[in-house]
């Protein structure tokens, strides 16, 4: 950065360069992308959730109006996508392109029809034909792990993907120590993220070159290359993806399709372009589908209600297939890992066993995992807080982890780097006026009004990189992040980055983070992302890990530039390199304010004037670099959130009152674009909390294939938010910066469930224990409350 | 989820667009605000080989006062109704119901002829139209005919307009004016509703001398609940709560994914005590425990 100055863009609310771009709709997404020759793509998808495969008669399609092909599963028999965890006894899943001899979810493609336009395709995927003979299906993640249940992959020993067991070795002593303990059953409902753009891509295959361009709707575009390559036994050089604007991903668009390895194949056969714009109901379908947990959990406690250990058995509905690049594995592994959560909890035996049912792969959304275990680990601590008589707040302060207990090694293996969780606590107690609360609650109760206070604390573990993965058992190591920053002639610069910027602000932010380090406006920074061919490697944009692996690794690059910088300045102004020192669009010498030299002189020297070059200074001035945030075990965000519910008690309506946040995500690179993503994520969270669920009937039939049918939270069902900030730095990351993309969709499972259990709280004591909290579902907690003999 | 292929017509006047729909036989369907229409073609719930747009057609568009009450022209849109002054003085039910439809961008476009003529059975218009003693005005190539809101409504998007009939307006009653209620409960707002209530009554010295209650959401048809109209007439003794207790015993609501048969029953009892006591202007009980 300029040496001699405080960070002129680090911790500013500049606004977010790419907005006047995507909101004047000059944004380019791949339904925006015409390439000349291109066909269209229609999947004719199976309607049976479980079904041997016969004949599919294609015959009539191929003879339609515009109709290029008619593809079916034998025709792409040499690809299929498989994601094999390193877990011992994982049961390995592979994915065919389209169908081959059995559909195991509805919604399964089984054939592709390619057309002159979408309009021809669909009319045509009309008159194909598939002879499906239904089988058992498996729906229930308990009953299919059954002995009775149907086995749904050839050669599996049951529908376990796999089975995991942890236990600390004090666990059993504490147990048998402790003179409390309470169980509750939680269940969360599947649902998605429901991105505001489905999927899409475009494959285009040149015969000349033997090469695949796939524009494609992600947020990995190297890791899909890299699956593209495994499924087809093509090599990586042969592939490039190019992923422009997308329009939302939070996980959903974290996985290799099928679809996009079918167009691939379609093109390369056919040799034409071959664009597919998922539609929405195809989205509900067969984009991949999150949060579906089944949680057992036991805490054990002494009298003051300090946790001394915790039991938990999570199963998760993974679905049909293992997906790539995570497995199947990856929500039961989170859940199991982060279930202590915030707390100082020494002793832990916890099981897991992510389940194959006839359901859509299950995938990665916003929170992977964490809103599960936050929902039970908050639950519980609130039933502890019930059961020993004491304020929900402060049963926290008992058990929360303190300031000196970092870095706090987890009982479940994870390494907490640092946090102000007590601090956030109160904080959030006092933003949202939790003594007020109170009165108000009496008053309420006093006017026959179902009033409630939810308190939640949790920790979000962010960027974590090398040391964390390897113990996932995935595939490929999600290790570190790439950037290259290159300046021209001109002196402006193009940062390049392996992460992608969907709505996470990271064109600006990284750009901040650039114009600092190298003494620019931030006008004269362009960040690009997004395409395979800008950088080497690189995983993507998850998990909470763009700011700080990115921000690190530009960081890095940037400053290795402004040493290139420094040598030609030194050269030019007869000075010391030592004694030259960065500042806002000039190079100086320290103590001789009149030495100075423009940056954007340099650079013209660099590349245009090559003979006034030092000695040994090549002309570039461009660097690429990694960053992996050392360790690897990530940087904690913690955060509390207070919210308030009133419950109809005629029809079980929850209505969400008011909504505040403490987030602790260390400096903050720009707080706006940092409460834009705690908003939307609160926003999502709603929908977890009250809304959003897969429902199927008997036969696996999905009955929430609509915007009619599967509600997301609209403006009138998220309340303002009162947001405050602490900044704790991590000791592991450049700047002390953390994750916190995730974060806001974590709590408001637990937060709504904790307000609304407190609501009913003066009737009865119901379990508040499944998400969502439909109305239907509140009415019965609340004559569970009111029953006569009382609850339970 | 791109429509089939069909042809567009655009006639400019009620009668060119009555014999198109005589000349073009079954497969026909009329194109008003769209709200229904586009998604069911790009869904391929509808697959017709005509659509006659009315987007152009004059004359449909008026609100005028009749008899007391009101003629509202087929293609008046819900935000009209919503915002028209004659519509809230002469049917202030009507104008409150408007509310509860959709979002301002769905009422901007939606009409209260298409919504009537497509017979959701959870949609508002019908049931408000049973609630204000209505009458719809059919037109065809042949004839202009009457029929009365309770005859109207025959089952599942099923009326008693024929294939070669347009909606060309709807009438509705004035006498309701003073005392009406509505509520209906949506999991959102703007969701179309699970149970919608109407009532209209008319009041004479402390006495509810007419009571009309009708229901959407409870069956394959709006419905009015006799009973409930039974017990909500005369020298009021029983209140809200009695009415809704009567309502809510009265039907076998089918369930689906937004509510059982039984939670569907809970809430004919909430929404209709809330729609009596604001139609008698009396307080809502705090816990209801029915």
């Amino acid at each position: 950065m300029a040496e001699t100055e405080a960070p002129r863009f680090f911790g500013s609310r500049v606004s977010r360069v790419q907005d006047d771009r995507l909101l004047r709709g000059h944004g380019r997404y791949v339904a925006d992308i015409e390439l000349p020759r291109a066909l269209a793509a229609k999947f004719v998808r199976s309607y049976e959730a479980h079904a041997s495969v016969g004949d599919i008669d294609r015959d009539e399609a191929a003879e339609a109006d515009g109709v290029s092909a008619v593809f079916v599963g034998s025709d792409f028999v040499e690809s299929e996508i498989r994601c094999v965890s390193s877990y011992e006894g994982f049961q390995i899943s592979a994915q065919p392109i389209l169908a081959v001899d059995r559909v195991r979810f509805a919604g399964e493609a089984i054939a592709m029809v390619v057309a002159d336009d979408e309009y021809l395709a669909e009319d045509a995927a009309e008159m194909v034909f598939a002879d499906l003979s239904p089988l058992p299906v498996v729906l229930d993640l308990d009953a299919a792990l059954e002995p009775s249940a149907e086995v749904l992959h050839d050669g599996w020993a049951d529908n376990a993907y796999v089975r995991r067991a942890v236990k600390t070795p004090g666990f059993e002593a504490a147990v048998s120590g402790a003179s409390h303990r309470v169980t509750i059953d939680l269940n969360n409902a599947r649902h998605g993220a429901i991105p505001m753009e489905n999927r899409a891509c475009i494959a285009d295959y040149d015969r000349g070159t033997q090469r695949f361009t796939l524009y494609t709707t992600t947020q990995i575009p190297h890791l899909i290359r890299a699956g593209l390559a495994l499924a087809m036994d093509v090599p990586e050089n042969r592939i490039r993806v190019i992923a422009p604007d997308v329009g939302g991903g939070f996980g959903v668009k974290a996985q290799l399709y099928t679809e996009e390895v079918a167009c691939c194949l379609a093109a390369r056969e056919l040799g034409r372009p071959i664009k597919w714009v998922e539609d929405r109901r195809e989205h509900f379908v067969a984009a991949h589908h999150s949060r579906e947990h089944r949680h057992r959990v036991t805490g054990y406690f002494d009298d003051d209600g300090r946790i001394i250990a915790l039991e938990a058995d999570i199963r998760v509905d993974m679905g049909a297939y293992s997906v790539f690049p995570w497995t199947a594995t990856m929500d039961n592994g989170m859940a199991m890992g982060i279930l202590p959560g915030p707390y100082k909890i020494h002793e832990y035996s916890v099981t897991g066993t992510p389940v194959c049912t006839n359901k859509t792969p299950y995938g990665a959304y916003r929170g992977v995992a964490r809103p599960a275990a936050c929902f039970s680990i908050e639950r519980l601590v609130d039933q502890i807080a019930r059961h020993r008589g004491l304020d929900r707040a402060e049963v926290r302060r008992r058990n929360l982890l303190g300031p000196d207990d970092y870095p706090w090694h987890s009982p479940s293996g994870l390494v907490y780097d640092s946090g102000s969780l007590p601090e956030s606590l109160e904080s959030v107690l006092s933003l949202g006026g939790y003594e007020a609360l109170l009165t108000q609650q009496v008053e309420a109760r006093a006017q026959g009004r179902l009033f409630g206070i939810g308190i939640v604390a949790f920790t979000e573990q962010t960027a974590h990189t090398t040391q964390e993965f390897k113990q996932r058992g995935v595939p490929i190591v999600f290790g570190y992040e790439t950037a290259k920053v290159r300046l021209d002639a001109s002196g402006t610069a193009v940062v390049s980055a392996s992460i992608h910027d969907h709505g996470q602000g990271l064109e600006t932010t990284l750009a901040q983070i650039a114009a600092d380090r190298l003494g620019l406006d931030l006008e004269q920074v362009r960040v690009e992302y997004g395409d395979t061919n800008q950088v080497a490697y690189g995983a993507g944009t998850f998990a909470s890990r763009s700011a700080v692996l990115a921000g690190g690794a530009v960081t890095r690059a940037a400053d290795d530039v402004v040493a290139i910088l420094k040598q030609v300045a030194a050269h030019d102004l007869e000075a010391a390199i030592d004694d030259i020192v960065l500042e806002t669009g000039r190079l100086s010498v320290k103590g001789s304010p009149n030495a100075s030299v423009a940056i954007s002189e340099i650079c013209r020297l660099v590349y245009q004037r090559p003979e006034r070059l030092p000695k040994g200074v090549e002309s570039s001035l461009e660097a690429s670099r990694t960053y992996d945030a050392e360790p690897g075990t990530g940087a904690y965000t913690n955060a509390a959130h207070l919210s308030t519910v009133e419950v109809d008690p005629m029809t079980g309506k929850t209505e969400v009152l008011s909504y505040a946040i403490v987030e602790d995500c260390g400096p903050m690179i720009n707080p706006m674009i940092v409460e834009g993503q705690i908003f939307g994520g609160v926003a999502q969270g709603i929908g977890t909390a009250l809304f959003e669920e897969f429902l199927y009937d008997e036969n696996g039939q999905p009955l929430s294939s609509t915007f009619s049918d599967y509600l997301i939270p609209t403006m009138t069902d998220v309340p303002d938010f009162a947001v405050a900030h602490l900044e704790t730095p991590s000791p592991f990351t450049i700047g002390g910066i953390k994750g916190m993309g995730e974060g806001g969709a974590i709590a408001p499972g637990a937060v709504i469930a904790s307000a609304v259990e407190d609501a009913l709280s003066h009737l009865g004591e119901p379990v508040v224990n499944e998400l969502p909290l439909t109305p239907e579902r509140v009415l019965a907690y609340i004559d569970e409350a009111t029953a006569p003999g009382g609850p339970r | 989820m791109k429509p089939p292929k069909f042809a567009y017509h655009a006639p400019t006047t009620v009668r060119e667009a009555v014999e198109l729909l005589a000349e073009l036989g079954d497969d026909v369907v009329v194109l008003s605000g769209g709200q229904s229409l586009i998604p069911m073609l790009n869904l391929r719930l509808a697959n017709p080989t005509d659509v006659i747009d009315l987007g152009g057609v004059d004359g449909l568009g008026d609100v005028a006062a009749r008899d007391g009450g009101l003629d509202v022209g087929a293609m008046v849109t819900h935000r009209q109704m919503e915002t028209n002054d004659l519509i809230a003085s002469t049917a202030p039910l009507a104008q409150h119901a408007a509310g509860f439809i959709g979002y301002r961008a769905i009422r901007n476009r939606g009409t209260i002829g298409g919504s009537i003529a497509h017979a959701d059975p959870a949609a508002e218009w019908p049931a408000v139209v049973l609630a204000l003693d209505g009458a719809i005005t059919l037109t065809s190539a042949e004839e202009t005919r009457n029929v009365a809101g309770d005859d109207f409504f025959e089952s599942l998007f099923t009326t008693a307009k024929r294939p070669d009939e347009l909606v060309t307006s709807v009438h509705l009653a004035g006498r309701f004016q003073d005392n009406w209620g509505f509520s209906e409960f949506q999991r959102r707002t703007g969701d179309f509703a699970a149970v919608a209530v109407a009532v209209g009554c008319v009041i004479t010295d402390s006495s509810v001398v007419e009571a009309r209650v009708a229901l959407a959401g409870v069956a394959e048809r709006p419905l009015r609940c006799p009973a409930a109209e039974q017990a909500l007439t005369g020298p009021h003794t029983g209140g809200a709560a009695e009415v809704a207790a009567v309502a809510r015993d009265s039907f076998e609501p089918v369930g689906d994914s937004h509510g059982s048969s039984e939670y569907r029953k809970r809430l004919v009892f909430a929404e209709t005590h809330r729609a009596v006591a604001q139609a008698l202007g009396s307080d809502i009980e705090s816990i209801a425990n029915a």
